[in-house]
């Protein structure tokens, strides 16, 4: 068995030199040395495949129609083996990814790893958060029930909002001027083929510019210190993503367990006794939007789009306008400032969101 | 003559003829076909010429022996960089495996029929324009297809939703749920649509119609409906006008009775009159008929959220 493997490799690697791409993909010198802060990139790799794997799996028996997409949902929740596993799998993943892009980013942010040489990588970078967002608005509209069809609602609404091409894209989001069939259908495909194709296509790039540019390493130590700590990627650093890729799937699976998907009512016009709400990594906009400065069609505009998209034309901008090569966060106040202002923002509107759930009731 | 396949010589040997040292070996020239050395360039008084390796009689470590005397080295051709691609420049699939050429560089003659610079313009050109004459004539097509639904006509059609005895007082929002079937691309459906109705005091209906009738039109501007005055039922869109939610008929704190969005918390009076939260207009009123046996009808008109203004889209 080992001589034929052996001919096997030797085959592959006379044509292709696979030594030469294993030393470029696992010996990457990683200055200062492996470290858990550098977990979340590859953990990010790791939830995405699993996503694939149980979305390709979803598929099995989804339906994609609007007199369907339900049915078929509850059918794999309730009938098939292990389906309503596969589905809370799916379902607590997409919480796990936007969790891990938020690490990730925050990491990047305080380490100061988007600065000069490694711009593109963090533009890739915001482009693949974006991927991410448009993965969860696009993913909780299939089961077809009213959270998914209030939430679409209210998105597709909020877009609507955009200048110049607002309506057109919310009437393209929506295939017509009302949620419908059309809408299923094009959040489906979005969701399953564009975005996946999207974001591997993305990720790649992001991987490539990564190796390119090199890893930052820590933001402090000298050159000779941070000699002495250096190891390769593999093995110390592969470790430590392995490990966390480990506790990462525990997490998920046991949040899939302990609290699997419920679909509500089937998805109709009439909300009932629901009240509407997006997914919790939307609150936080969500609350936002019901603050009396943002009412009325400019405070709409204000607090839907511009925002939002100033927010993001500023992290674009971040690496250009913040020159300086201090990569030290405890030398860089105002950075160190704008990411928790942000941070508690997100938390303080998030949790205000959950709060103000009771007075409504 | 030396055995030549596979031959590596250094780079910064010494170069011998047969008559004393002459230079040094400076570069590489490889045959891109056979992936071997064709030719060593010797630097020599300043000037690098190209030597071919059938001249050389033997190589070691530090020396290459010519067979050839001193005086005939400046026959050799000269080595002229730009007719010359580096193995950096140019994608010669184990070229690197099969020759070392450092600390120099391998080269490989650059070809004949790349060298003509207007055709390698006209190449771009004509590939750009081949790309524009493929693809611009499916833009056409492909934006047809992805919007044949998005700007599909109004529906004018009248919805028998309940009857006015299930309302037993004035100025309170009741909700009138109705089945609509319709034709959503090939499936025949039917949604539970809601609606709100109103039996409005006098000056409930005077804030109401404080700005005249109300008139509905179609898309191309045809009056399809007036509502009038004289009509004391008013049916009001169940969808939000902030944000296109499902708002509710509650009491509140302070306010009593009143219409409230549980997403974004707009707050409205029984008139519609936005009181509170982010709304930007009234609710929107649709066009109403009720038969004197008190069956209410409206057409499920629906108006774009978040605008100050009435937008028909639906």
């Amino acid at each position: 068995m080992n001589a034929l493997f052996q001919q096997v490799y030797d085959f592959v690697e006379e044509r292709i030199g696979l030594k030469t791409l294993e030393a470029k993909l696992m010996k990457e010198p990683i200055k200062g040395g492996s470290r858990w802060a550098y977990v979340f990139g590859s953990v990010l790799l790791f939830i995405f495949i699993m996503q694939a794997i149980t979305g390709m799996l979803l598929m099995f028996y989804y339906i994609p129609s609007a007199d369907h997409a339900y049915a078929s949902t509850q059918f794999i929740i309730h009938e098939v083996d292990y389906g309503w596993y596969i589905l809370s799998y799916h379902f607590w993943g997409s919480s796990a990814m936007v969790v891990m892009v938020f690490a990730h980013m925050s990491q990047v942010f305080l380490w100061g790893a988007y600065k000069k040489p490694r711009e593109m990588v963090w533009l890739v970078g915001l482009a693949l958060f974006g991927l991410v967002m448009a993965f969860g608005f696009t993913g909780y509209l299939l089961p077809w029930d009213q959270r998914a069809y209030w939430a679409t609602t209210v998105g597709v609404e909020i877009m609507d909002k955009t200048p110049v091409i607002g309506d057109f894209l919310a009437r393209f989001l929506k295939g017509g001027p009302t949620p419908g069939q059309m809408t299923l259908s094009r959040f489906f495909v979005i969701h399953v083929m564009i975005l996946p194709g999207a974001l591997m296509g993305l990720a790649g790039l992001h991987l490539f510019l990564f190796r390119s540019a090199g890893p930052a390493g820590p933001f402090r130590g000298t050159p000779d210190e941070l000699k002495a700590k250096t190891d390769f990627f593999f093995p110390r650093q592969v470790w430590k993503d392995i490990m966390a890729m480990g506790v990462v799937f525990l997490i998920i699976s046991t949040l899939a367990l302990i609290e699997p998907v419920q679909l509500l009512e089937q998805a109709t016009p009439d909300p009932g006794d629901y009240h509407p709400e997006p997914e919790w990594y939307f609150l936080f906009l969500f609350q936002l939007l019901r603050w009396k400065v943002f009412s009325g069609e400019f405070g709409q505009f204000l607090g839907a789009i511009a925002i939002p998209g100033l927010f993001m034309l500023l992290l674009v901008a971040l690496p250009f306008i913040d020159r300086n090569p201090e990569r030290n966060i405890f030398k860089r106040p105002i950075a160190l400032l704008c990411w928790a202002v942000v941070m508690i923002g997100i938390a303080v509107l998030t949790v205000s969101a959950i709060l103000n759930r009771e007075f409504l009731d | 003559m030396m055995e030549h396949m596979g031959l590596q010589p250094k780079i910064k040997s010494t170069v011998r003829c047969l008559d004393g040292p002459i230079g040094e070996v400076s570069h590489v020239i490889a045959d891109p076909l056979t992936l071997e050395v064709s030719h060593i360039v010797v630097k020599s008084n300043g000037t690098e010429r190209q030597v071919p390796v059938e001249t050389i009689r033997s190589a070691d470590e530090n020396t290459v022996e010519l067979s050839c005397k001193s005086a005939q080295v400046p026959e050799f051709p000269a080595f002229v960089r730009a007719d010359f691609l580096s193995s950096k420049e140019v994608e010669i699939p184990h070229l690197e495996d099969r020759i070392h050429a450092e600390p120099g560089e391998i080269f490989v003659p650059f070809p004949e029929l790349e060298r003509s610079c207007a055709r390698r313009t006209f190449f771009t050109g004509f590939t750009t324009l081949m790309g524009v004459l493929i693809g611009f004539p499916f833009v056409w097509p492909v934006l047809q297809y992805v919007m044949k639904p998005m700007y599909a006509p109004f529906d004018n059609r009248w919805w028998k939703i309940g009857n006015t005895s299930k309302i037993k007082q004035e100025d309170i929002g009741v909700q009138f749920t109705f089945k609509k079937s319709f034709r959503d691309s090939v499936l025949q459906r039917e949604e539970d649509k809601n609606n709100w109705v109103v039996k409005a005091s006098p000056a409930t209906l005077k804030q109401i119609y404080q700005h005249g009738d109300i008139t509905f039109t179609d898309n191309v501007g045809n009056v399809v409906w007036v509502n009038r005055a004289t009509v004391p039922y008013v049916a009001y869109s169940g969808k939000c006008p902030h944000l296109g939610c499902g708002y509710k008929w509650r009491s509140h704190k302070t306010r009593g009775q009143v219409f409230l969005c549980p997403c974004h918390l707009s707050i409205y009076d029984v008139a519609g009159t936005v009181l509170d939260g982010p709304a930007p207009r009234p609710l929107d009123v649709l066009p109403i008929k009720i038969s004197p046996a008190g069956e209410i009808e409206v057409i499920d008109i629906e108006f774009k959220a978040g605008k100050r203004e009435q937008v028909r889209i639906a």
